[in-house]
């Protein structure tokens, strides 16, 4: 089962790994196919739409491209969302969370924000278009790093938990009930082939449980170098390097270098191999951040691997 | 005497946790008492440092070759270990401290508290600080969405343990009814009840009850851990790359220290790309080489080159939009991963000696 079939991606994986540039890429390759598609960003920063030069941002959605929109879910929004669709007046919101007392309890419910944040991607899921078709075809959310990010799947459970009986229970058993539905939700995790990135991966497969295990859709390996040259053919260069002028040997430091990092993707890749899902990879790009057509087209390599 | 301490702080996969490690370890090296620690769960503190497991507990690191005094523990922070550590202390008893430990509502919130792994890096750290047994404490700091989150993290705290809130809080465990002083009170009553359930709430305030009589020492705490925040001993150093978002969440990050009245100790710029020392001329490039080896040679010149330029725009942006004297330290990018004592030592040559922190 293809990553488009799904309703929901969660792409997650290290800070820094390019969590933002996989989950545009997917939304740009599954939008060309087709798809309605929405982006939703999670941290508050409002990288998206600049991608697109956009300046717009906020928690409406917007379009961005051509069959692609994005919104910006904070936990303030997504809570006074929530709450104002469970009691109906706007005011009675600002009176109660904005109230001296009750900020910082809200603050304190351990799950809450996250929970709040994963029912607004639940809605998303949920609305339709007036003849009753889903009104996007794809959610990819930009997730939290690993740890925060596990966090957040664990929220609906979490509030699950805390709450046991009542209205709140029952919101979050729904929305719990569509993240860990295989058939509609899928993990996306993004890696980079270095050691860190990829233990940190590994580390976080095995503290999901087993039903978070079997909706890891996929594993991406950002950011890889090709080799410069064959190893045999540089391992006969080398020697007749040994002598040679000061900018040569430099050169042929550089060279060392890379065909190490290119032996380090080859023991990162073999590592994540262990993790029973399709192992898709994004090359390096030398020309600095990507552009949208440029996440467009390894989008595009992404499904492309995917469907091979 | 004074310990220093050292908030290593930037966004995710800027390396903080190796760069924590190496500044540990080169501290160590020139005689200092040094702690480091970590609260990133992934373990990755321990890789760096080759000692396998880290602990909530202090762990020595063997150091060879430190000068006279200088030793290096390194830990993990174990939120839930530390909140139950100091409900312990706090607890005017120990039947009032089994009360709040076996509250479900405290179980729950104590390991998956919004915050509370923020919160308890900086009582940790206050501990450490306090110990007399360092001369610096190191914080590899979590890694955070909101940065704000982090250094807002005690003074929430300590919002939620304010008497008015926690009376307010108790009311209901007291007085058999969930009624507030305040105006409006109805109205939230209703609000929070039709959100949560009466049972919730029950529970809620119970734990709140409870937790009433550690209220006063957690302020205490929360305080003292706000003022070592802005205590001229500490140093907030940012970590960051040369990468257009890294920068840009580094000086957003700066603006809040700035705000917070945090003292800035300096930019650490990691994975700086350092230009090739000597142009490369075809010609250079001895004639019996084939055609591969020399297109990669070129290549890779070129590559580092560009990268080089690029990497010196992006320091000279972030400089410019930094105070004026600010510490700023470049570490060359190592082009392999750091995985051991040996390549920490190495990375520590480029980063700030003791004294160099003002």
């Amino acid at each position: 089962m293809s990553l488009l079939d799904k309703r929901i991606l969660m792409v997650t994986g290290k800070g820094g790994v390019g969590k933002t540039t996989v989950s545009v890429a997917i939304a740009l390759a599954a939008a060309a196919r087709g798809k309605r598609v929405i982006i939703a960003e999670t941290s508050g920063a409002e990288v998206v739409p600049p991608l697109f030069d956009s300046l717009r941002g906020g928690y409406e959605p917007h379009p961005v491209s051509a069959g692609v929109s994005t919104l910006s879910i904070t936990p303030e929004a997504a809570l006074e969302d929530y709450v104002v669709q469970q009691i109906r007046f706007r005011s009675l919101f600002k009176l109660v969370f904005r109230n001296r007392i009750v900020k910082p309890f809200t603050d304190a419910v351990p799950g809450l924000h996250d929970a709040v944040q994963l029912g607004k991607v639940f809605d998303l899921e949920r609305a339709s278009r007036p003849g009753g078709q889903p009104l996007w075809d794809l959610i990819v959310v930009d997730a939290p790093a690993t740890g925060h990010g596990l966090t957040m799947l664990g929220s609906a459970q979490t509030m699950m938990d805390l709450t046991r009986a009542g209205p709140m229970f029952e919101g979050v058993r729904q929305v719990q009930e569509v993240m860990a539905d295989p058939v509609r939700s899928a993990l996306v995790l993004v890696s980079l082939p270095e050691s860190m990135p990829t233990s940190e991966t590994l580390d976080l497969y095995r503290r999901l449980d087993d039903q978070q295990r079997a909706q890891v859709g996929a594993v991406v390996l950002n950011s890889l170098y090709p080799r410069p040259l064959p190893q045999e053919d540089w391992d006969a260069a080398r020697p007749l390097l040994a002598d040679a002028p000061p900018a040569v040997a430099e050169a042929a430091a550089m060279v060392d270098r890379w065909q190490g990092r290119v032996q380090q993707q080859a023991d990162a890749r073999a590592k994540l191999a262990g993790i029973p899902c399709p192992l898709l990879e994004l090359r390096h790009r030398f020309d600095g951040s990507p552009d949208a057509a440029a996440l467009l087209e390894m989008g595009e390599a992404l499904l492309a691997q995917e469907e091979a | 005497m004074s310990c220093t301490v050292v908030i290593c702080c930037g966004s995710g996969g800027v390396g903080k946790t190796t760069i924590s490690a190496a500044l540990a370890v080169k501290w160590a090296l020139a005689g200092k008492r040094v702690a480091v620690l970590t609260i990133d769960p992934a373990r990755r503190l321990a890789d760096s440092l080759s000692i396998g497991e880290l602990s909530n507990a202090a762990r020595a690191v063997p150091i060879e070759g430190a000068v006279d005094g200088g030793a290096l523990d390194a830990m993990m922070l174990d939120a839930k270990a530390t909140f139950d550590e100091l409900v312990e202390r706090l607890a005017p008893s120990p039947a009032i401290a089994a009360r709040i430990l076996g509250n479900r509502y405290y179980r729950v919130a104590s390991e998956r508290l919004g915050g509370s792994h923020e919160y308890m890096a900086m009582e940790r750290l206050l501990r450490l600080a306090e110990s007399g047994v360092y001369d610096v404490v190191v914080l590899d700091t979590p890694p955070t969405r909101h940065a704000l989150d982090f250094l807002k993290a005690p003074d929430r705290m300590a919002g939620l343990m304010d008497q008015g809130v926690l009376r307010w809080l108790v009311m209901p465990a007291r007085k058999g009814g969930w009624r507030a002083l305040e105006l409006g009170s109805e109205a939230i009553t209703r609000v929070l009840k039709r959100l949560l359930g009466q049972g919730t709430i029950g529970e809620i305030a119970e734990f709140f009850d409870a937790f009433v009589s550690v209220g006063d020492g957690m302020r205490e705490r929360s305080m003292a851990v706000h003022a070592l925040l802005r205590s001229p001993a500490t140093h907030f150093l940012l970590v960051t790359t040369p990468a257009p978002t890294a920068r840009s969440e580094a000086l957003h990050f700066l603006r809040l220290l700035v705000e917070k009245e945090m003292p800035f100790g300096g930019f650490l710029i990691n994975r700086f790309r350092t230009p090739p020392q000597h142009a490369l001329s075809p010609d250079d490039i001895p004639a019996a080489l084939s055609d591969t080896a020399r297109d990669a040679l070129l290549r890779a010149h070129r590559i580092q080159s560009s990268q080089a330029a690029a990497h010196q725009r992006s320091v000279d942006d972030l400089l410019a939009a930094g105070p004026p004297a600010a510490g700023r330290w470049l570490i060359p990018d190592q082009g392999k991963d750091i995985h051991d004592l040996q390549g920490l030592a190495a990375l520590g040559t480029t980063l700030p000696s003791p004294d160099a922190l003002r």
